[in-house]
């Protein structure tokens, strides 16, 4: 920590002394390095941000590198979205064990460790597959790399509700997320740079060309492992200072829970899995169909691939807010769900600038997310919410793993139109079952429409009844 | 250098496809049929022995009242030629000694002459092939020349299929043919490049009468349902000057070549075209200085395959494209009833739910007022 120290000499910053809880041996401690103050929260969120980044950013890896990895390992785009569809597999069923692991058997500061590990090694052998040439390897690569991925992501906001809870927790996951579209937003402009700079260093292209730029980019990767260290290290030590227990994600997962889901519940899941479909996949395969259909450069290709998450970053918090404020939480996904059909049609049937349409779906994407999300929460009793969120999660990548197979092979065989008209399909039902949940809500008196003052009369009401 | 087209290996295939569809489906827009018969080598006798290599197919496609003859010969430059008359009963006549001694106008012809009322060819005069080190796919420095060591091995085939009736190719690019076309697939098959960055490109000329235009159109298309990729058509009409007269004769192509025999969207090698020069003179085909003389004139282009980037044509040693050639205007492609189908449903289950949903709700809110009201005892 020589760092802080100079820094602290240079702001001559010396805080007080602090009464120590479990009265051991008073001393002085800068604000920096003190558990308690404000000062260190923040240094330990920047190592928190830095955390998911290396997955962030190698998750989109083969989307921005999508020309190169077809040629130098000679897919078809079937197989090329395989890269995805083998992220998505462990995580069908890691989305219910992945707060269990935390919680019961390594604890999150082992077990941020071990999954930065699988995502440092999935990336490394990914990497080591276009070395060798051998497809196999990278698809073994990417599975490994999702073990790691989405329980990294878990291991994260534990992280955050063990240091920020009752604090500035609403912030920090904004940050994160920001963090987290920022690092695919880096990944999705610089790998195709970084690609032609190795190129030229090594004077042709071809696999040894890609696996030496995925090399590179598992460097981002090993630096996500260091923030895991530093902060198991920094979480330790605090926890010797504060007499802070490690942090738990307290998911329960009962899979007995899920028959109890009510109609809602399920609704939900189908809008969830029908979106995202229509999202993920879609910027997996969307800067070689910026190239080809709007004939845009693959920088620019890239650019207006990325601008979902770039809009996502800033949009996220600002609609989170909005939502919030309002209530009406269907009626504001129902709006995301047009918007985006709207946005995939005029992708599909104009020539109109792309740019148009993809921040409408960037917008329609990240207030989709903030009022999705919460209506859960006011479905599933507290103790079947670890559940519910799982499940749903759970399914969500079991949908993303067959609709990118099946996106690849729609485009190898029938073309970008098709896929979008496939991908508008999936939007539309999406569409009905909003339509259906805001008519079950309606018939059934449940509060996921009502505004925000009306919730809030509701639960004050509920706890003047309990007393 | 380049290659001439008549200097290399050629096997012309002599293929026809005669599509008849028993009901016209409802999207294919032309309906109109004929009825298609080939003969090879029309008239000739065995007295006069065919030179190797050297073959002549006509191809008729006889209408309710007009016929087109398709011609498609490989002496000299191999070219199809294409004459509309306005007769169901006129033929081609060749004057075989004359035909094959070369040079010789009004060898081969279309009888009755006033039944015709357009006529046109298409000649592929040259295979160029370049060094492209820098990959930039611009040719720049052509291969061979002299001394060098000449265009040898493999093969350039041409494969000619005629329709009775509107369709469409089932092989990539798919393209929509109607009965006033004909379609030709080109392929260069298994040639040893002469350098190790070679790439290929094809000069073809169009001969029609002076008095018409000769221009590329580029047609943008959203859909790209039976050539995955490719959003464009281009379309090398001629036409009257007066710009709003319509097109009289086409040759159409997507934009895209495949490497392999067996298209896919991983082998498809886009390309480009120069624009139409106009030539002084006709290009060096039997077919060509057989049936048009004064009054007819030559126009040319360079189609290049692949693009900076693309794999060379040492990676498969194969190139296919392909062209519909016809009269009238070029057939225009409209969506599949597969994509209108889905929207359909995905747009109107939706739009039906909410008007119902609506209606229900409001009668709901106005039979739960007047309750509102009511005492509660």
């Amino acid at each position: 920590m020589a760092e802080t120290e100079d820094r602290e000499n240079l702001l001559g910053e010396y805080e007080p002394l602090h009464p120590r809880a479990d009265g051991g041996a008073p001393k002085p401690m800068s604000a920096i390095c003190d558990p308690s103050k404000l000062a260190h929260r923040v240094l330990v969120l920047v190592f928190m941000c830095f955390l998911g980044f290396g997955s962030y950013f190698c998750y989109d890896n083969p989307a921005a590198l999508q020309i190169q990895v077809q040629q130098d390992m000679n897919l078809n785009t079937s197989k090329f979205m395989l890269l995805y569809a083998w992220y998505s597999w462990p995580n069908v069923i890691l989305c219910f064990l992945g707060g269990f692991l935390l919680d019961r058997v390594f604890g999150i500061r082992l077990g941020t460790v071990i999954f930065s590990l699988f995502v440092c090694a999935g990336q490394v052998i990914f990497a080591a597959g276009a070395l060798f040439n051998a497809f196999w390897l990278m698809e073994a690569g990417r599975f490994v790399f999702g073990i790691g991925g989405e329980s990294l992501a878990v291991a994260q906001n534990t992280y955050a509700v063990s240091w920020f809870k009752g604090k500035e927790l609403n912030l920090v996951f904004g940050l994160q997320l920001s963090m987290a579209r920022l690092g695919s937003t880096v990944n999705m402009n610089i790998m195709g740079w970084v690609y032609g700079r190795v190129q030229s260093t090594l004077g042709s292209a071809g696999h040894t060309t890609l696996g030496a730029t995925l090399m590179i980019a598992a460097v981002t990767c090993l630096f996500s492992l260091v923030c895991a260290l530093i902060l198991g290290f920094l979480d330790k030590r605090a926890e010797k200072i504060l007499n802070k227990e490690q942090g738990k994600t307290g998911e329960v997962i009962k899979l007995s829970d899920v028959k109890e889901f009510s109609l809602s519940l399920w609704l939900i899941f189908i809008i969830c899995v029908a979106y995202y479909a229509a999202i993920f996949p879609f910027i997996g395969l969307g800067q070689v169909f910026f190239i080809e259909k709007f004939n845009f450069s693959p920088a620019e290709a890239r650019a207006v691939n990325s601008i979902v998450y770039i809009i996502s970053a800033p949009a996220s918090p600002i609609l989170g807010f909005l939502v919030d404020r309002t209530g009406k939480n269907v009626v504001w996904v129902m709006c995301a769900v047009f918007a985006t059909l709207a946005a995939h049609m005029m992708l599909a049937f104009t020539f109109w600038n792309p740019w148009i349409a993809m921040c409408l779906l960037g917008v329609s994407y990240s207030l989709l997310a903030c009022a999705l999300w919460p209506m859960v929460a006011f479905l599933v009793p507290e103790h079947q919410l670890g559940t519910a969120y799982g499940f749903m999660q759970s399914i969500q990548n079991l949908g993303l793993a067959l609709i990118a197979m099946a996106a690849g092979a729609i485009l190898d065989h029938r073309g970008y139109l098709f896929l979008e008209v496939f991908f508008c399909a999936c939007i539309c039902m999406a569409l009905i079952a909003v339509v259906l949940l805001y008519l079950v809500d309606f018939l059934r008196g449940g509060d996921l429409n009502l505004s925000a003052s009306a919730r809030a009369r509701l639960r004050g009401s509920s706890t003047s009844d309990s007393e | 250098m380049a290659s001439d087209v008549n200097t290399t290996p050629l096997h012309v295939l002599f293929s026809l496809l005669v599509l008849q569809f028993a009901t016209g489906f409802i999207f294919d827009g032309d309906k109109y049929k004929r009825q298609v018969s080939f003969e090879l080598n029309p008239g000739l006798n065995a007295s006069s022995p065919l030179p190797p290599g050297v073959g002549l197919l006509h191809v008729r496609a006889l209408g309710a009242s007009d016929t087109l003859h398709f011609l498609l010969s490989s002496l000299g430059a191999p070219a199809l030629m294409l004459v509309h008359t306005n007769s169901s009963s006129s033929s081609v006549k060749v004057d075989w000694r004359r035909f094959l001694s070369g040079n010789t106008s009004g060898s081969l012809q279309v009888v009755p002459e006033s039944s015709v009322q357009y006529s046109s060819a298409l000649v592929f005069t040259r295979v160029w092939e370049y060094e492209d080190s820098n990959d930039t796919a611009d040719p720049q420095r052509l291969c061979g020349g002299d001394g060098g060591p000449s265009f040898a091995n493999g093969s350039f085939c041409l494969q000619i299929s005629a329709f009775g009736s509107g369709g469409r190719d089932p092989v990539w690019p798919g393209l929509l043919h109607s009965a006033n076309s004909s379609q030709l697939r080109v392929w260069l098959d298994g040639v040893t490049p002469r350098s190790n960055f070679s790439r290929f490109f094809l000069e073809l000329q169009t001969v029609g009468r002076s008095e018409l235009q000769s221009r590329v159109d580029i047609v943008r298309s959203i859909d790209d349902e039976y050539t995955p990729s490719i959003f464009q058509v281009s379309q090398w009409v001629s036409s009257p000057p007066n710009v709003t007269s319509p097109v009289l004769g086409y040759t159409q192509w997507k934009p895209v070549a495949y490497r392999n025999a067996t298209p896919s969207l991983e082998l498809a090698a886009p390309c480009r075209h120069t624009g139409p020069l106009p030539l002084p003179r006709l290009p060096p085909s039997g077919l060509v200085g057989a049936y048009f003389g004064d009054g007819y004139q030559a126009s040319g282009l360079n189609v290049t395959f692949g693009i900076a980037g693309d794999p060379l044509y040492n990676a498969t040693k194969y190139l296919s494209w392909t062209v519909l050639v016809g009269v009238g205007s070029p057939p225009v492609d409209s969506f599949s009833p597969v994509v209108m189908v889905i929207m359909a449903v995905g747009l109107g289950t939706p739009m039906l739910l909410i008007l119902l949903g609506g209606v229900y709700i409001c009668v709901r809110k106005k039979r739960a007022e007047p309750l509102a009201y009511e005492p509660i005892n």
